[in-house]
């Protein structure tokens, strides 16, 4: 599969006056063509971030402290903010969590769709106009004809996403980057908006990355996953890989905390403790001070990306040699994914 | 039977008004200027006259000293100057509400022949200063959420406040001083020179030194607060949209916030009339400028009571129908104040 985006050892820290957030520290990460990739994780450990920062969306005191980004080849890590302005909407797009704040609410929907068109493409206004339709068409919304000039307020929290996604698609970027896009939608809604992208995806072969810390979610969309833990990515592998053998401590703790996925009878078990400050992340592992099999190594060296398999790596010293064999505490047998 | 046919009017008003919401609106908003106007005709009334003075050495000058008391007498019956406030009151109004507003004490001609020639004076500096103000307080601010923090913001932020605490009418002697006084460029005082009150050049030179310091003196706040605005709005998520999009800075400021703060910037921009216009009144002191502002500052020097009240009641409405002004336009721009007004007040 070619090769979309590629994050080489990306690092990104804010500047603020308490002093240096480490916002993402050291990820490598690759998304492929027409794949669906998620990005899991508590809140706070910078999956937005990290997306915005593919994009340069982020504000003013946030820089590339190191690393690449590389799209199709191309490093864009130093691109200006004229030549990003070119990428944005046509390489990639975005989505937002909350859909009743991502759409101007003074302008018709309509004409939200036809400036992201026009940005891109010199088309004449009865083209963009046609091609907004079809794109609303496209999202599942009913009556477009008449929706078209119809303002945000309007229309319900489902149906906005929809025109969010509508306006991501606009001028057929290659990924998408979906920030916790069903997190703000009821359950029934949720569910057609990821046969929504699921459905988006195989027509239109766009790549999403899509952010989320609903595991649930996740295995119903995902081709791959990728677990994050204070700003560094932990364990990622195919779908089945992170879900039927997962490595890391972290996604253990995860996963047990699932209730959709506990067994019977099985009190749900939290990670115990709190995620660690970004300003002075600790200089072991992030993980430690929560991690019940943690060992003297895990407060003194970062572990590096162990290989499970081709497509499947975790970041813990558990899996070096020399540890101790530990048995995952947590199981998931076929029948359980098939619920 | 005349119950019921009182019944049935009053039947008839409400279907009227419900009929034409718009009228009720507009009958709403004279009754509420009719009303405030009144009420601010007694509280000036009332302190103009409590105040220490006597009107009649404006009428008279020092001709006050060689007259009589039955003289004395005769003069305040017949400026309407005698009897108890109240009925004094009665009186003006009685006269007022056909038009008449009386002599000026002063100047010995109605107080209306007074004020009309600088009426014009005063709107044309006021509209023009106005204007301005907001134009280029709306191009500051946008300046300074183009480039938040950067070098053209911090140094229109540091010099706006400032010169914001700089005394207008320090401000303006040191214009006149350098604009006038050394460089004699510009005029230092009045509205155009003898003879030539309709040389639109010679108008302008006249207007240039009182608009810089209405606008040096206004223009940093309101640019101050249009800039928070914009980068607040800036902060939104549907601006990220719209940079994911691919729109540039500007445009986004251009065609999505700009838009979107108009109904704080129409409600920022009624609630200054009263500001502006005392920037006017400062401007036309420091200017010698003969507008009605300067005026009401005479006026009140010299107890000329008549010519003070109709400066006051006219200052008075520009002010409370620009704020009725101010809000119906905020419905047509903003239509969720609008909707909102409809569903809370319907049944
Ligand atoms: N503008 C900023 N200035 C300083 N620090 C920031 C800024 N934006 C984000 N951060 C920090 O970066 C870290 C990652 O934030 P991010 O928003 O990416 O988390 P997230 O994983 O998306 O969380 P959530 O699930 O809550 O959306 C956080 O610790 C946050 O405090
Ligand atoms: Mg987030």
């Amino acid at each position: 599969m070619d090769v979309l985006l590629h994050l080489e050892n990306l690092s990104l820290s804010f500047d603020t006056p308490e002093g240096e957030v480490q916002a993402v520290r050291g990820v490598d990460l690759t998304v492929k063509k027409g794949e669906i990739l998620a990005i899991v994780g508590e809140s706070g450990c910078g999956k937005t971030v990290m997306c915005q920062s593919v994009m340069k969306l982020l504000p003013g005191n946030a820089r590339i402290a190191s690393g690449k980004i590389i799209v199709d080849g191309t490093d864009i890590t130093n691109y200006s903010e004229k030549e990003m302005r070119s990428l944005r909407g046509t390489t990639f797009s975005m989505i937002f969590q909350d859909p009743m704040a991502t759409l101007n609410p003074t302008m018709p929907i309509g004409k939200q769709i036809t400036e992201a068109i026009h940005q891109h493409r010199n088309v004449s206004n009865d083209e963009a106009k046609s091609r907004a339709l079809e794109l609303l068409e496209l999202i599942g919304i009913e009556d477009p004809v008449h929706r078209y000039d119809l303002q945000p307020h309007f229309f319900s929290g489902g149906m906005r996403q929809r025109c969010v996604l509508a306006i991501a698609l606009a001028s057929n970027p290659k990924i998408i980057f979906a920030d916790e896009p069903t997190t703000a939608l009821d359950v029934t809604v949720q569910a057609k908006m990821l046969n929504l992208l699921l459905e988006i995806r195989d027509k239109t072969g766009v790549a999403i990355v899509f952010v989320s810390h609903d595991l649930g979610v996740v295995a119903r969309i995902a081709d791959r996953v990728a677990v994050m833990y204070a700003g560094k990515i932990v364990e990622i592998g195919t779908v089945e890989e992170i879900f039927y053998d997962p490595r890391h401590p972290y996604t253990w703790g995860l996963m047990q905390a699932l209730p959709s996925l506990a067994k019977d009878g099985q009190p749900l078990k939290s990670i115990p403790g709190m995620p660690p400050v970004l300003l002075k992340p600790p200089k072991g592992d992030a993980f430690a001070e929560r991690n019940e099999y943690a060992m003297k190594i895990d407060y003194e060296l970062m572990p590096p990306m162990f290989q499970i398999t081709p497509t499947h790596n975790a970041a813990t010293w558990l899996l070096d040699e020399r540890a101790p064999k530990i048995q995952s505490p947590f199981c998931l047998n076929q029948e359980n994914k098939n619920q | 039977m005349s119950n019921g046919a009182d019944i049935l009017q009053n039947k008839r008003w409400s279907m009227i008004f419900r009929q034409h919401p718009l009228l009720e609106k507009i009958l709403n908003n004279l009754l509420i200027l009719v009303g405030s106007i009144f009420v601010l005709s007694i509280i000036v009334f009332v302190f103009a006259r409590l105040s220490p003075g006597d009107p009649l050495l404006a009428f008279y000058g020092d001709a006050l000293e060689f007259m009589g008391p039955a003289e004395l007498d005769a003069a305040r019956a017949r400026l309407g100057l005698d009897g108890p406030i109240y009925i004094q009151y009665i009186h003006w109004l009685a006269n007022a509400a056909t038009g008449n507003f009386g002599l000026s004490l002063q100047y010995k001609i109605p107080a209306m022949d007074v004020i009309s020639p600088l009426i014009v004076n005063t709107l044309i500096l006021g509209i023009t200063g106005y204007i301005l103000v907001f134009t280029l307080a709306i191009l500051v601010a946008i300046g300074c959420a183009l480039h938040e923090d950067g070098l053209f913001d911090r140094i229109a932020c540091q010099l706006g406040t400032m010169i914001y605490f700089i005394p207008a009418f320090w401000l303006g002697l040191c214009l006149v001083l350098i604009f006038s006084i050394n460089l004699n460029w510009l005029p230092s005082s009045g509205a155009y020179d003898f003879g030539m009150s309709g040389n639109l050049v010679n108008r302008i030179e006249h207007l240039i030194l009182p608009l810089t310091i209405m606008i040096g003196s206004h223009i940093w706040y309101y640019a101050y607060m249009i800039r928070n605005k914009l980068l607040d709005e800036n902060r939104k998520d549907y601006v990220l949209l719209a940079k994911a999009k691919g729109l540039s800075k500007s445009e986004i400021i251009w065609k999505h916030s700009l838009r979107n703060v108009a109904p704080t910037i129409i409600n920022l921009m009624a609630i200054s009339i009263p500001h502006v216009l005392s920037g006017t009144a400062i401007a036309e002191a420091v200017f010698n400028y003969p507008g009605i502002g300067n005026m009401a500052v005479i006026a009140a020097k010299y107890h000329d009571y008549n010519l003070l009240m109709l400066l006051v009641l006219i200052s008075g409405s520009i002010v409370i129908i620009a704020s009725i002004v101010a809000y119906s336009i905020n419905e047509v721009v903003d239509p969720r104040m609008k909707d909102t007004g409809v569903t809370v007040w319907e049944k």
